[in-house]
């Protein structure tokens, strides 16, 4: 499958996870993204404790400031602003459901990001600055993954080794500067290949097969089902 | 006519002295030139104003004139000059901007608005031009520095440009790798302006020198009259460093016995690896790139584990990283010294790699060459019992290797030193001691 085509289906299967209502069928998406990107392999590492950790996040937190349901599991301490702490089953199933679309949605993501080839998607994408600028996004997190290696390598190195949350955190700040930096030899070497002239042409690309319509047609039949029956 | 000229450049970069001051110089077809200078001496300001990068890119100050191919850099864009001129830049991956090497080698061709139909055929001569035909399909990101290298290269060589500007591209190349780059580099028709540290290479193809010193030319002649000068002003810039007085180490401080590693599924990287490190002796560890070297010296300061044999240490041992971006955690450069030692030994190590007056720097203000000397400061303060330096001369010119490694010589009694490198002239000037690692699956030479 073309990537451009690939890239609409997991729009088109996002995007069902959305809008599906049901525990189940959100979970079957979010499931099926899961055994997509664990062909990965270690690469996927980072995408995925990313996705579960912001996805137990809410369902652990959203039942605390929900007042949602009658069937109360547990009844907490009044807190000022938030109310009474309660947990219902009824909030339980809502978080459940947003934390499966939200993994759903960081899955689809993380495929996007490991399975997919990027250059054929910008040479394919008629808005071509924003695509590349969305590629370039993409291959950030690889690349913070690499430097925060490489600091914390260095530190131990100089027997620093950085300790606990606090000391990976001041790692935050090198890291951040070391981005901005290499964005701006980036920009200046895409400046010197003459990038942002008129005129630009492209690489031919290859034609799109009855796979690509397919697929396209799968993720828009995705969408209406799981709108309309789930 | 010229093909380009400086005439009077004085540039500045916002907020800073003179890059450049009054220089004046002219490129001639199919011309090569080389330029030379110590580190932050403009010559990489120089590369960027032929292409324009001064000032439309980087701004500050810019006085006098530059014409390329009959174009006024003053009103063409960078990207305007592009097909014209190409440029490779020192780290090749701050410029690699695509996951695929045909698709990164064509982005060049696609901007300057190249035809559909010839795009194709270009990106293969071009790969073909530097030896690289067979890594169109692969991903950038599973290349070496050398193949990466290759790839900028090509991607410049793809624009087919009439001026072609190296800045210090073999810096992270083996002598045979390097060899190899500046001999396609330079064979290719274009005219060539380079920047190299290590000239001993790029002097054999050199038409002209150009030496560059605190932004002005002090030097513009042909190769001959820039050796006979090189010879009587800079001869570090020409010469051999003689061999050093060789001393015999003490105690063992180090030892390291048939180790292997590999890293996570991939092939083995060492196997059956030894080598020992003995207190008031500096060894160099020499080999190709990708021999396995810098897993060794890894593994020898504690970094890397064994997947098997052992390793000995005794005392502290600290380790240099090829990249001294990751050195730059701090906001001050005597901050940043500081995080292992206290005031008055951050003061002497500071002076004694030459960045005394720099305390109160941002590290990320400085050039790659005092990033390098910050970076070693790091890892000298709190006196070491093993010292390990990882290609720790890559960005250095001449005078200043020396002078480091006459520090490294004067402080090698207090410890043991490993220094992985792939500068021949340093190893010659520092090293009492010399180990060769041969690529796998050849053997182990100790």
């Amino acid at each position: 499958m073309r990537p451009s085509a690939a890239a609409l289906v997991l729009i088109g299967v996002a995007v069902a996870a959305l809008v599906a209502h049901r525990l189940w069928a959100v979970g079957g998406i979010a499931f099926v993204l899961l055994a997509v990107c664990v062909r990965a392999g270690r690469r996927g590492k980072p995408y995925l404790w990313g996705t579960l950790f912001s996805a137990g996040f809410v369902f652990l937190l959203s039942p605390l400031l929900q007042s949602t349901g009658y069937h109360v599991l547990w009844s907490g301490p009044d807190v000022p602003v938030l109310g009474r702490l309660d947990v219902t089953t009824e909030e339980l199933r809502i978080a459940g459901i947003n934390a499966l679309r939200l993994a759903a949605v960081g899955l689809a993501f993380a495929a996007y990001a490991l399975l997919l080839d990027h250059d054929r998607l910008i040479a394919a994408a008629t808005a071509r600055r924003s695509v590349l600028a969305a590629a370039l996004a993409t291959r950030l997190v690889p690349t913070l993954e690499r430097d925060a290696a490489g600091l914390v390598e260095a530190l131990r190195g100089r027997g620093l080794a950085p300790e606990g949350l606090r000391g990976h955190a001041a790692l935050l700040s090198p890291l951040l500067a070391g981005s901005l930096e290499r964005g701006l030899n980036l920009a200046e070497a895409m400046e010197a290949r003459g990038f942002g002239r008129p005129g630009r042409t492209r690489l031919p690309a290859p034609p799109w097969r009855f796979r690509d319509y397919s697929g396209v047609a799968l993720s828009i039949t995705a969408i209406a089902v799981a709108a309309l029956w789930l | 006519m010229a093909l380009a000229s400086i005439d009077r450049l004085t540039c500045s970069y916002p907020g800073a002295p003179p890059a450049l001051r009054e220089v004046s110089l002219s490129i001639d077809e199919g011309e090569v030139v080389l330029l030379l200078g110590a580190s932050g001496s403009g010559k990489s300001t120089l590369l960027r104003a032929l292409a324009g990068l001064v000032p439309w890119f980087h701004g500050g100050r810019f006085e006098g004139r530059v014409v390329v191919a009959g174009r006024d850099t003053r009103r063409a864009r960078p990207a305007d000059l592009a097909g014209t001129v190409a440029s490779v830049f020192q780290d090749p991956e701050d410029q690699v901007v695509l996951g695929r090497v045909e698709a990164e080698v064509a982005f060049g061709l696609e901007n300057v608005g190249t035809p559909p139909g010839e795009i194709a055929g270009r990106v293969r001569s071009a790969l073909a031009a530097v030896g690289s035909e067979h890594l169109a399909g692969r991903r950038v990101a599973e290349l070496s520095g050398g193949e990466l290298q290759r790839v900028c290269l090509a991607s410049a060589f793809a624009l087919e440009p009439r001026l072609l500007l190296l800045d210090e591209p073999t810096s992270q190349l083996d002598h045979e790798g390097a060899e190899a780059f500046l001999e396609r580099a330079l064979g290719n028709g274009a005219a060539v302006v380079l920047s190299e540290q290590r000239p001993a290479v790029a002097l054999r193809h050199a038409d002209r020198v150009v030496f560059l010193d605190r932004g002005r030319i002090i030097l513009d002649a042909s190769r001959e009259d820039a050796l006979e000068w090189l010879d009587e002003h800079r001869p570090a810039w020409t010469r051999e460093p003689g061999g050093v007085s060789v001393r015999a180490g003490e105690q063992t401080a180090c030892r390291v016995e048939r180790v292997s590693f590999a890293y996570g599924d991939g092939p083995r990287v060492l196997d059956g690896a030894s080598l020992e490190l003995r207190r008031g002796e500096i060894v160099a560890l020499t080999g190709p790139n990708g021999c396995g070297k810098t897993t060794l010296a890894k593994l020898a300061a504690g970094l890397l584990e064994p997947q098997a044999g052992s390793v000995e240490r005794t005392g502290r041992a600290v380790f240099l990283l090829q990249d001294p971006g990751r050195y730059l955690v701090r906001e001050r450069v005597d901050e940043e010294v500081a995080l292992g030692g206290g005031t008055a030994e951050t003061q002497r190590v500071l002076a004694a790699v030459g960045l005394a007056g720099y305390e109160a720097r941002h590290p990320r203000d400085l050039s790659s060459g005092e990033r390098e000397r910050l970076a070693l400061a790091t890892v000298l303060v709190g006196d070491p019992d093993l010292l390990v330096l990882d290609e720790p001369t890559r960005g250095i010119d001449p005078e200043r290797k020396l002078e480091f490694a006459a520090l490294l010589r004067a402080q090698a009694g207090a410890r043991a030193t490993l220094v992985v490198t792939h500068d021949r002239a340093f190893a010659s000037a520092v090293a009492d001691r010399e180990i060769s690692l041969a690529a796998l699956p050849e053997a182990v030479l100790a």
